[in-house]
């Protein structure tokens, strides 16, 4: 396990200086039965569609990624992270062809039309707005449960 | 990502979450947590290994069962990486000064000559995955050394699409590099073992000298843009090196 105290300077540095937010009276939603679940990915690896804007260096907002174009880049800013299993294997990051498998299987539900992007060098409280849009589009597509997955 | 499961939470969603950082997790304690003691950029896993992906993912939504949370349970296994970092490091040591650059019209035919016996393997490799992920600057590969080449004689040229400037579009050449050269190996040679493509690509490619003289020049940069991307580590992967890069700070973080 790699402690926060024992990183390099630098890895340290950004990692022990993320904002610690708390939240008063945390939400908590009760879960479907799983096999009416219906998931969507919410990623903070500033994948995007190809031609889509770059995520910019502090970026609050997000992309939305539709199940039937999986054609992606990557636009996150840190260059700390492996880059290489997600070349060979979109799943590694992003693991819609997983959630299809399970959900054939009777592990979950269905999976949604779409999933949804961030860059995770952002502060997330201003990611709010964002998110409440994210919000929307999962509602409409019947959404009920989120895997979050950060690069 | 903590804070964003509070918030999709709130809204009337139930999450859950896998996490690298369980310092973090353990502070912002959202709904439902799995720690994965896995290298960053790898949060299921292992690429092209389905059961293992499912393995994660099952164990991440077996949370589901709890009553209440907050709930961070540990994922059992455990990817290793070296020397308590969790990606690859540049060693310390391989540090270009602007003095060593050398002969840069012949560093670009090298780096030109390198990818061109790369391309067919690039190809086969794109045909095989039917994808690539090569393109978020939206240039030619060919087109690649020579705009890096540019900043490293001192220029800055312009940025060839609308709305990006030369230096974010510069940081999306370097990755774009990086990426054709780390697709084309890791489908030609059945490699996958990010430590070693560090060492290949920074250590034995041309291409990686041509990034390495890159940052020499930016460090001597009177562009604070340019010299600010180095000094926080986002050209060159000095992010979990012992100590910042030589002529930097590292305080930008």
């Amino acid at each position: 396990m790699v402690l926060i105290p024992e990183m390099p300077a630098i890895g340290r540095g950004f990692i022990s200086r993320l904002e610690k937010y708390t939240f008063d009276n945390p939400a908590w939603t009760i879960p479907k039965e799983k096999s009416s679940r219906r998931v969507s990915i919410v990623s903070s690896a500033a994948i995007s569609r190809r031609g889509d804007k770059p995520f910019s260096w502090l970026a609050n907002n997000h992309r939305v990624i539709e199940k039937d174009n999986l054609d992606l880049v990557m636009t996150h800013v840190a260059v700390e992270y492996d880059r290489t299993a997600w070349q060979q294997d979109i799943n590694t990051i992003l693991p819609i062809d997983r959630l299809e498998e399970m959900a054939k299987n009777g592990e979950i539900g269905s999976v949604s039309n779409e999933h949804y992007s961030f860059i995770g060098s952002s502060d997330p409280i201003k990611m709010e707005r964002s998110a409440k849009e994210v919000a929307e589009r999962m509602k409409d597509d019947a959404v009920d449960t989120v895997f979050l997955v950060p690069v | 990502m903590s804070v964003l499961a509070h918030f999709f939470e709130s809204y009337g969603f139930s999450t859950v979450l896998v996490g690298f950082v369980k310092e973090h997790i353990e502070a912002i304690q959202p709904p439902r947590a799995l720690w994965l003691d896995f290298p960053m950029g790898r949060p299921l896993g292992k690429p092209n290994d389905p059961e293992y992906q499912k393995k994660i993912i099952r164990s991440a939504f077996d949370l589901f069962n709890e009553r209440s949370g907050p709930v961070l349970k540990d994922f059992p296994d455990i990817i290793p990486v070296k020397d308590g970092r969790m990606g690859y490091a540049l060693p310390v040591e391989l540090v270009l000064k602007k003095n060593e650059i050398g002969d840069i019209n012949k560093l670009v035919k090298e780096v030109n000559d390198e990818i061109n016996a790369l391309k067919e393997d690039y190809e086969i490799a794109v045909s095989a995955r039917k994808r690539t992920t090569v393109g978020a600057s939206e240039m030619q590969i060919s087109e690649f050394t020579n705009y890096i080449s540019e900043f490293v004689r001192g220029n800055i040229p312009p940025s060839p699409r609308k709305g990006i400037g030369p230096i974010p579009q510069l940081k999306l050449v370097v990755e774009d590099l990086q990426a054709f050269y780390t697709e084309t190996i890791t489908y030609r040679d059945k490699v996958d073992d990010f430590e070693y493509l560090g060492t290949w690509f920074w250590e034995k490619t041309r291409a990686g000298r041509l990034i390495l003289c890159l940052e020499a020049v930016s460090l001597e940069s009177d562009n604070k843009i340019l010299k600010q991307i180095v000094d926080m580590s986002l050209i060159t992967p000095r992010f979990w090196s012992e100590g910042p890069l030589p002529g930097t700070s590292g305080s930008g973080w």
